[in-house]
């Protein structure tokens, strides 16, 4: 692993297109600023590490019986208004 | 579902031959997290099976995701896109958004539901992206789905 030494407000640059600053750092605490393109993705290790794992044990493969759930609840969108769930 | 121009035909996942038309191809174009090389879904649903849908994987039909709109089913449940999602699915409202969350099947037919990472998509471009919510923290991972009756 590459170890880098950084003072706040200074940066790395990673491929020439990604910028990582040093915001704050305050005791064990290390605030990071990421400046990456919109097809980079970034993610805390932990989160994306659970997310990852979530995906892997969903994967279906053939026929799973599936539960029945309770009569759906009325239909509401993001800001709890309308129809989700149907492409337009 | 529109029964003209039939672009093409995969494998569903009872096995049965569907015809996947164009516009129920879902484009991730980061793929799902752990899965970031298979980027091209088709959104297959039976009505019979509402309120889960499929995200069946274009070119391996026997592997699809298991989905739901959990915001019809649990209607406390608001989730916060962020900012940079937002503006990457070119989202003008949030009525321009499905929101699928993927559903893990356990023994004996129950299953919890990922509340945390959904799956949001563009409805008119059918472009998407597994979006870690604003507020993940509020919800889990492996929600327990409700249970009938």
């Amino acid at each position: 692993m590459l170890i880098l030494s950084r003072k706040t407000n200074e940066s790395i640059v990673i491929d020439g297109r990604i910028i990582v600053k040093i915001v704050r750092v305050e005791g064990d605490v290390v605030k990071l600023g990421v400046e990456a393109p919109a097809d980079v993705p970034v993610h805390r290790q932990e989160v994306y590490d659970e997310i990852q794992r979530n995906n892997k044990q969903a994967l279906t493969q053939g026929r799973p019986v599936l539960p029945r759930l309770p009569e759906s609840k009325p239909r509401k969108n993001l800001k709890g208004q309308q129809a989700a769930g149907t492409p337009a | 579902m529109n029964t003209c121009e039939t672009i093409e035909s995969v494998e569903a996942v009872e096995l049965e031959t569907v015809t996947v038309h164009n516009e129920n191809i879902v484009e991730l174009p980061l793929g799902l997290l752990g899965f970031e090389q298979i980027k091209r879904y088709a959104l297959l649903q039976n009505k019979h099976e509402s309120p889960f849908q499929w995200l069946q994987v274009i070119d391996q039909p026997d592997l699809a995701f298991l989905v739901l709109p959990a915001l019809e089913v649990f209607p406390e449940y608001e989730p916060d896109v962020p900012a940079e999602d937002v503006k990457f699915l070119g989202l003008n409202s949030p009525d321009d958004a499905l929101v699928f969350n993927i559903v893990t099947l356990g023994a004996k037919a129950a299953g919890t539901v990922n509340l945390k990472g959904p799956i949001v998509i563009n409805r008119f471009t059918l472009k998407g992206k597994q979006v870690v919510l604003a507020n993940a923290s509020r919800y889990s991972i492996q929600h327990p789905l409700p249970l009938s009756r």
